[in-house]
């Protein structure tokens, strides 16, 4: 695994507005710069319809008929969805636009808006979109070897990170030989592909293990 | 009043108390009575003494003289020759001598017969010679060998006296004859007449034979028996006397220490004595002395008027004693009683007092009290926190008082004045004053005249009640009556506004995108998408122009009111609408509308909002102006057979940049406009078939024209 590599743009990209024309001129729009575009008529839709675990960005219009922008909003949260929110707001919005920011939205437009500022916002959530699925997949790969751990493992392993010379570590454990303390080391960070107890410390901190 | 028991009681004890003291005087009395007696017998065996001192000497004087004189040779002679005459002389003559020279009575020698031989008194006409005298005892007891004494009458004389006898022996012892000596005791008698008291001596046989008291003579003390009596007539003791009387006394032998009380007559006057006796053995008789039992009876009156008087004097004390205890006792509850009245009185005054700040502390309602001359002379903490004025501050002030609004004196005055006539207003009036922090505090006042509990009208009392509160109140709900009614005749055009502004953005965000999409396909050379997309993109204008419509349409629609309204009316609500708005900005109305105008026909409400809508623009064009400048001058006049309604303001003005753009939708230079307002006045304007201008105004502002078709006037 590298995380210094820097990730490439998620190119997943939805609209949700139950105007038409402006569904249809986004796509369009969107479209016409190279973006692949999924529109839904409805929040309900929406969520039902896109594949929410999929890192990439939604475009949500506040008013909404049904559910409302920020009601769809709160639901992606509730389900962990790695998807970078922009909300669209109409005459008299803006507060709300700028609560559901502050409440971890990406960014909010203002209807009408210029098509350059549209364009350079939805670039800079996909860019935040495919930055998320980077670090999702390298959690997720994360996991994996850690997974491999028996679970004696994982306890020498995490007090090893700690930076524990591992009589203490058998101490601690007992009863536990300093030398069974030393193989259960050594299977870790074979299983890790970590080299020392450094390299550990950062492994476990970085994926939040 | 005393329950009857205690009073029952009171008298029995009163009584006890009486009779013990009684008792005691008697007792008293009674040994008084007793020591007086003593001193009285004491007394009398005192003076006994000397009395039975001197017959004891009486007798014994003479005791011996029978005896001496039985041994002279004559006597012997005379008796042993008793014819012998010469013998018989010379005894007589010895006798005589003997006689005369010892003093006695008489001398006189008997024979053995009983008869005289020879007498003292030989030679006078009593003489006892020849005189037998056997009968007689002292004869008898000589005769007998031994000393004869006997006190009796004489047979011859009839003199009593006392008759000592001895017997004269011959040589061989036998007895010859008797001599006999008779001595008189009536010097004892007379001596005893001077004493103050009677004396009196009796015989053995209770026969008083000398007494002080000469009625008392020859008296039994006792009743003599018969054979005694009898003894006594043939001896001839007390002479031919048939018998002896009871002394007239009545004896009462109570009395102790040797005495008794003797009752009798004497001198015709019933009188007490106290006698004692003694007893004189060697004579065989018994002096009593009597003394006067009146001394004794003084003692005990005495004794019993001392006792009363002392006990009178105790219970005089007593009583006066009890008498001032009593005083005293009341002087000391009426004391008490008062001090404890004081007391309550005083805690009562307290409480009062308490109670009377508490309630004037605890009240919210100013009081305010003045003289008759207006000068403060009470205020409560209410009224000082309610002025911002401490109470020392207010007291003894005359008015203008400090408190009064700036802006109303004239008005306090006119109050003051009514008041000082005697005539405020009872039901109280509005007041404005004036906090000494600068705070506007507006007061009910109720004035009350202040007359004293003896009728004396002594000032003006009165509760001040804050109603700043209340009037903030008041007009905030005005204010808020009034925006309701502003928001509700708003509603609907504000509603619209808003959903327009929203369909609005709607085509126009679309129609950018379509634009923005179109430009991109155009430089990919997309000529396919490029076609589809313009397309789209007119759509969305046709959507635009066609929304825009719809709110001609929305005002077309509520035009529909055609009705003829007064322009004063139209300026008056729309005024009315932004009164809490005017007031909050310290702007002003300046109202100038011509005589004479018609009436405008059209719809009330779309009109009334135009000018409030023109009106507010002033306002708020005035933000910045200076408050004595906010003025919003509103006239209306006819101007070329139609009717102009002008609004100006004296804002900073409309830059001429700007004109061009004041009526055009969505143009605002507020931060929270919309930018629709003249917008949608200007429509109104002319779906009244009018007209909405502006104009710079001169000396700095802007004025506002609309123009309306007119009905005749």
């Amino acid at each position: 695994m590298n995380a210094t590599t820097p990730a490439a743009p998620a190119n997943h990209l939805c609209v949700v507005d139950d105007d038409e024309a402006v569904r249809r001129s986004l796509g369009l729009l969107l479209l016409s710069r190279g973006h692949a575009v999924q529109t839904f008529a409805s929040g309900e839709d929406f969520l039902a319809g896109a594949d929410l675990q999929r890192p990439g960005c939604a475009i949500l219009d506040l008013r909404l008929g049904g559910m409302s922008g920020l009601e769809v909003f709160d639901a992606l949260r509730a389900q962990g969805s790695p998807l970078v929110v922009v909300f669209l707001s109409g005459h008299g919005e803006i507060p709300m636009a700028v609560a559901a920011v502050q409440n971890g939205a990406f960014d909010w437009l203002e209807k009408p808006c210029h098509d350059e500022r549209l364009l350079d916002t939805v670039g800079r959530a996909l860019q935040r979109a495919g930055e998320v699925a980077t670090r999702r997949q390298a959690r997720q790969a994360a996991q994996a070897l850690w997974d491999k751990l028996t679970p004696r493992e994982m306890q020498v392993a995490r007090l090893v990170a700690e930076g524990k010379p591992n009589k203490q570590i058998a101490q601690e454990l007992a009863p536990l030989e300093q030398r069974t303390v030393e193989t259960h080391r050594a299977h870790a960070f074979a299983k890790l592909g970590l080299a020392n107890s450094h390299q550990l410390d950062r492994f476990l901190r970085e994926h939040g293990l | 009043m005393r329950p009857p028991a205690t009073r029952l009681r009171r008298i029995a004890a009163g009584a006890a108390a009486l009779g013990l003291a009684l008792l005691l005087i008697g007792l008293a009395a009674a040994w008084a009575e007793r020591r007086e007696a003593r001193l009285q017998a004491d007394a009398a065996r005192r003076s006994m003494e000397v009395h039975a001192l001197a017959l004891r000497d009486a007798a014994g004087k003479y005791r011996h003289l029978p005896f001496t004189a039985g041994l002279h040779p004559d006597l012997r002679a005379a008796l042993a020759h008793p014819l012998d005459a010469a013998a018989q002389a010379r005894a007589n003559r010895y006798i005589a001598q003997v006689n005369r020279e010892a003093g006695s009575d008489a001398l006189y020698l008997i024979g053995t017969d009983g008869v005289t031989r020879a007498a003292s008194n030989w030679d006078t006409p009593q003489s006892f010679v020849g005189h037998s005298y056997a009968n007689r005892p002292y004869f008898v007891d000589a005769l007998a060998g031994r000393g004869g004494m006997f006190y009796g009458v004489g047979q011859t004389t009839g003199e009593p006296g006392l008759f000592l006898s001895a017997p004269v022996r011959s040589e061989n012892g036998a007895v010859q004859g008797v001599v006999t000596v008779k001595v008189s005791l009536h010097p004892q008698q007379d001596a005893w007449a001077y004493a103050r008291d009677p004396i009196l001596l009796s015989d053995a046989r209770g026969v008083v034979f000398l007494s002080s008291v000469p009625g008392w003579l020859y008296h039994t003390l006792r009743a003599v028996p018969p054979a005694e009596l009898a003894r006594m007539r043939s001896e001839q003791q007390y002479g031919p006397r048939p018998g002896f009387p009871a002394l007239p006394w009545r004896v009462d032998r109570t009395e102790g220490e040797g005495g008794y009380l003797v009752r009798t007559e004497l001198a015709g006057t019933a009188r007490r004595f106290l006698a004692v006796d003694e007893p004189l053995p060697e004579l065989g008789w018994t002096l009593t002395v009597l003394s006067d039992h009146a001394e004794v009876a003084r003692a005990g009156e005495r004794a019993w008027l001392l006792g009363l008087l002392g006990a009178a004097v105790l219970l005089l004390g007593g009583l006066y004693w009890q008498l001032r205890e009593r005083r005293f006792a009341e002087q000391r509850d009426a004391r008490r009683e008062l001090e404890l009245r004081v007391r309550e009185r005083t805690q009562a005054l307290d409480e009062a007092h308490a109670f009377r700040k508490a309630m004037e502390d605890s009240l919210l309602v100013g009081m305010r009290a003045r003289d008759a001359e207006g000068r403060i002379t009470y205020v409560n903490p209410a009224f000082c926190a309610m002025t911002g004025y401490a109470a020392e501050e207010l007291l003894g002030r005359l008015p203008p008082y400090p408190y009064w609004h700036p802006d109303d004196v004239a008005q306090h005055w006119q109050h003051y004045e009514a008041m000082m006539r005697g005539e405020p207003a009872l039901s109280g009036f509005e007041s404005r004053l004036m906090h000494r922090g600068g705070r506007e505090v507006i007061t009910m006042v109720y004035t009350a005249p202040l007359v004293l509990a003896d009728g004396r009208h002594a000032g003006w009392m009165s509760s001040v009640v804050d109603i700043t509160e209340q009037k903030r109140a008041e007009q905030r709900q005005r204010q808020n009556d009034e925006q309701l009614q502003h928001a509700q005749r708003l509603a609907s055009l504000g509603e619209m506004a808003s959903t327009l502004a929203h369909e609005l953005n709607q085509p126009l965000m679309a129609l950018s995108n379509y634009a923005s999409a179109a430009k991109a396909f155009a430089q990919q050379g997309r000529a396919d998408l490029l076609a589809g997309t313009l397309d789209e993109a007119v759509a969305q204008a046709q959507r635009s122009a066609e929304i825009v419509r719809r709110i001609r349409g929305f005002v077309r629609q509520h035009t529909a009111g055609n009705e003829d309204c007064a322009v004063d009316a139209l300026v008056a609500n729309a005024l009315a609408l932004v009164r809490g708005d005017m007031r909050q900005r310290g702007a002003r109305a300046q109202v100038r509308i011509a005589p004479g105008l018609g009436a405008v026909r059209g719809d009330r409400v779309l009109l009334e909002q135009v000018l409030l809508n023109l009106i507010a623009n002033a306002l708020q064009a005035m933000e910045a102006t200076p408050p004595q400048d906010r003025t919003v001058d509103i006239d209306a006049q006819a101007c070329g057979g139609r009717l102009c309604i002008r609004v100006a303001d004296r804002g900073p003005g409309i830059p001429a940049a700007l004109a061009e753009q004041v009526f055009a939708p969505f143009f605002t230079t507020k931060p929270a406009g919309l930018g629709l307002g003249l917008n949608i006045c200007r429509t109104i304007a002319e779906a009244h078939r009018g007209r909405l201008s502006f104009a710079d105004r001169p000396g700095g502002g802007t004025v506002f024209t609309l123009e309306l078709e007119t009905t005749a006037p």
